[in-house]
């Protein structure tokens, strides 16, 4: 049946928005800033898996947690040699949002230049056959992918609710002088947060590398899509990035039941156009700051 | 050998002269981060090719590409108005997606990943520009025109009143200036330079497509107005030429042509972050980007 | 001059501005007082347009101005000073005063052809402004680079400059040293005896009470006095509400 067929496809895509979009999430909400970079890190997560696997011939699960680690120490990096430099001489999130638009085509030009623009595979899982579930195809890893995307996002959630980190991270995320005052340390919490969100990202990457094939700039794509979800559900929440990720997630694939698949990229931005202008605070966003 | 290369090169520095000049108008002087300056261009090319291609006269091409530019650039202004820094500079990168997706996507009339191919070489009161030479001076024509008049546009007290929206929009509003209107005129005009410096370029290259119009080709120009330092003309001149033959000297270092282009980029990554870091004002700036 | 009726302004529970009315007169200094957080700043910003209000009526030299547009109620008269400085810290002092005197500068083909520059009479004016409030010898330098007090004068004289029947004053002399505060003290009486109408937020009492004309106390969003200098300043009622803070 086509509409079922949407309905998980579009489960499929919102999962991996939303892994992609927590993660970003995580570092808007503490950081207060646009990390368009985090999109390379999920980007050199698959090149790193496949240049392991792959090429070099490691084990694949070495080469899975060694690809995570990767992204996330390139998250802790980009903060402490780029931002962390930057917020020494009190800039605002635009001149932060541009250094990682910086750090991002400089990372994506990296990857062209070491692993060439043809596409690539990593190849360790062989095309499997589809199951059938309810009137639908769906591949045993697209039903790992979703899995394992609510296993993480849940164990996200938990973290958030119930670790020291996590509410020190809640507690920056919604006024940082008072946390300072209280003892927290931002730089600490900026650090986690971007160890955090870019293991997510490197997760994602492996996931992603795993179901669809590897081109430079997938990273970007996936970014545009997670940071769509994350202005839909509310900028700043991350249960709101998830929720808006599965709102696109099913939007878009809805949507090219009516229009030219091409276009599908176009409904994610023409969404992402309409929700910045007219509900930047999302569904569940926190309140922007009111004009002074 | 080397002068038509060296003609190529000054040609490329004119059209992007044009982007950083008209790009500076909005970003350095009014304080607008419009990433969707690419899009503008997009849509100067794409007009000003299609009507050549179906027979209309160069000139009116040329005009019609920065006025339906213009056009554009002036309905971003409308719901951007409120918009404040970054989600200013996140919905006016949707746009130029949009705009991408677009020309990738409406095949009948951009022909889509395929392009547009035999686009014309101007010809002007029956003089025709065809040798890269005379495209050249019609180049330098075109920046001394647009220079011209966006130095005398941010010289004026209109320019003066745009500056003070970068510094302060509400104690701009609080002296009785409709700011909103002054944005659009601001986001129009830098529309315009980037729709001709468009049909320059569709002209000259004769064939467009949807690859040419992406966010990599942003860099560039964002990099040369923030090096060449915010509200400074002079500054944006000369990162214009610095930043355009820089990294083609890694041609003469002996890199093979395929990595050229990755590098390039990464140049000039590398150039904007530590330029954000260590010298924020740029070459030339008085502003410091906040 | 400036009427003020039933204004109201809550932000969810908090009544910021609890159903104020009162009158500004022509030709003198009234004076809003009023401990913090007793909705001063709001009521100045309801005025201006900065905030919205549902209820109540802003009525200005006959016009109702109530949640009209920044820019609109600017330009039936209304000249205003913010708490903070907000100068335009990359533009000149002399800049800064221009945009405030200029009406042309808004008019895009006037600016492209060259008509919109100041008359000499205008630039004579401004010249007469910076001297009467003693900016004139840094009239070149970048606001940035001038000190709090400074900055302050050349807000002052800017308002000044924008075409206006009601000067509107927040905190006009917070954080200025004492011989700076007696100087912009005359200046403001200067500047009444020229006919100006001045409206101001103070927090300095001797200030206020030394060139006021009419004190309106606010506590809680609340008016709770108004009247002559003398008189507010043996009100117990005004006492209580500083002193209880």
């Amino acid at each position: 049946m086509v509409f079922t067929q949407l309905l998980i496809n579009g489960l499929i895509a919102g999962a991996i928005y939303a892994l992609v979009a927590s993660g970003f999430s995580l570092i808007y909400a503490t950081s207060k800033f646009i990390h368009f970079a985090h999109g390379v890190t999920i980007a050199f997560s698959s090149y790193i898996l496949y240049f392991l696997f792959a090429v070099v011939g490691l084990n694949f699960g070495f080469s899975v947690i060694f690809a995570i680690i990767f992204a996330s120490v390139l998250g802790l990096l980009m903060n402490l040699l780029v931002f962390k430099q930057l917020r020494k001489r009190k800039t605002s999130g635009v001149i932060l949002l541009i250094a990682s638009f910086a750090l991002l085509i400089l990372l994506e030009s990296l990857i062209l230049l070491l692993f060439g623009a043809e596409v690539k595979t990593v190849g360790y899982i062989k095309v499997a056959g589809g199951l059938e579930v309810l009137g639908a195809i769906i591949t045993p890893l697209q039903i790992f992918i979703v899995i394992s995307s609510f296993v993480l996002l849940g164990l996200l959630f938990l973290f958030m609710k119930k670790t020291k980190i996590g509410k020190a991270m809640r507690a920056v995320s919604d006024n940082k002088d008072v946390a300072e005052i209280v003892g927290i340390s931002s730089e600490k919490i900026y650090n986690w947060a971007f160890i955090i969100g870019s293991a997510i990202a490197g997760i994602a990457g492996i996931l992603v590398g795993l179901e669809q094939s590897l081109d430079p700039t997938m990273g970007t794509s996936l970014m545009i899509k997670g940071f769509t979800g994350a202005i839909i559900g509310g900028i700043g929440s991350v249960p709101g990035a998830i929720l808006g990720s599965f709102l696109l997630g099913f939007v878009e694939n809805f949507g090219i039941w009516f229009l030219p698949s091409g276009y599908k990229d176009a409904i994610a931005f023409v969404l992402l156009f309409i929700f910045l202008l007219f509900r930047s605070k999302g569904i569940l966003g926190i309140k922007r700051e009111v004009e002074k | 050998m080397i002068e038509a290369y060296l003609i190529h090169l000054l040609i490329l520095i004119g059209i992007y002269l044009i982007l950083a000049i008209s790009l500076q108008l909005t970003i350095g002087y009014t304080g607008l981060l419009n990433l969707g300056h690419i899009a503008f261009f997009a849509i100067g090319a794409y007009t000003s090719a299609l009507l050549a291609l179906n027979g209309v006269p160069f000139l009116i091409c040329f005009l019609l590409a920065g006025i339906f530019a213009m056009f554009f650039g002036f309905l971003l202004s409308v719901p951007t108005n409120k918009l404040k820094g970054d989600y200013l500079a996140l919905a006016t990168l949707a746009f130029t997606f949009v705009v991408y997706s677009i020309t990738l996507n409406w095949t009948g009339l951009t022909r889509g990943p395929l392009g547009l191919p035999g686009i014309p070489k101007p010809s002007l009161f029956g003089l025709s520009f065809s040798s890269n030479f005379s495209f050249l001076i019609l180049t330098l024509i075109v920046i001394l025109v647009s220079y011209l008049i966006i130095r005398r546009l941010v010289g004026s007290p209109f320019g003066k009143v745009l500056e003070a929206i970068r510094d302060d929009e509400l104690a701009t509003k609080v002296l009785g200036k409709n700011t909103f209107k002054m944005k659009s005129y601001a986001l129009a005009t830098s529309a315009f330079f980037a729709g001709i410096a468009g049909s320059l370029y569709a002209h000259y290259i004769t064939f467009i497509d949807p690859s040419s119009f992406t966010l990599l080709q942003l860099i560039p120009i964002l990099v040369i107005v923030i090096v060449g330092g915010l509200a400074s003309l002079k500054g944006t001149i000369v990162a214009t030429f610095v930043l355009v033959l820089l990294p083609e000297s890694l041609r003469f270092i002996g890199f093979p042509s395929s990595m050229v282009g990755p590098m390039r980029q990464i140049i000039y990554a590398l150039i904007l972050i530590l330029i954000l870091i260590y010298k924020p004002k740029g070459f030339y700036g008085k502003v410091e980007l906040e | 001059m400036l009427k003020i009726k039933n204004l109201k302004k809550y932000f969810g529970g908090l009544k910021a501005v609890d159903d104020c009315s009162f009158e500004v007169e022509k030709g003198k200094i009234t004076a809003l007082i009023g401990p913090n957080g007793s909705g001063k700043t709001t009521v100045f910003n309801l005025i201006s347009g900065i905030l919205k209000t549902k209820s109540g009526k802003i009525i200005f030299d006959g016009n109702e101005i109530t949640n009209k547009e920044i820019s609109e109620i600017s330009n039936f008269g209304i000249s205003r000073l913010f708490q903070q400085a907000r100068l335009f810290n990359n533009l000149t002092v002399n800049e800064n005063l221009s945009i405030a005197l200029n009406k042309e500068d808004t008019k895009f083909l006037k600016n492209l052809s060259l008509k919109s520059n100041l008359c000499n009479e205008e630039k004579e004016h401004i010249n007469k402004i910076s001297k009467l409030v003693g900016i004139d010898e840094f009239k070149n330098k970048l606001a940035r680079n001038l000190s709090y007090g400074q900055k302050r004068l050349v807000e002052i004289a800017r308002a000044i400059l924008n075409p206006h029947k009601l000067l509107m004053l927040d905190e006009p002399v917070a954080g200025v040293n004492p011989k700076l505060k007696k100087e912009i003290a005359q200046l403001l009486l200067n500047l009444k005896k020229k006919g100006e109408t001045i409206f101001l937020i103070e927090h300095d009492m001797n200030f206020t009470l030394k060139i006021a004309d009419h004190v309106i106390v606010m506590d809680e969003g609340k008016i709770i006095a108004e009247g002559n200098p003398k008189k507010i300043k043996d009100n117990p009622k005004v006492l209580e509400a500083y002193l209880g803070d």
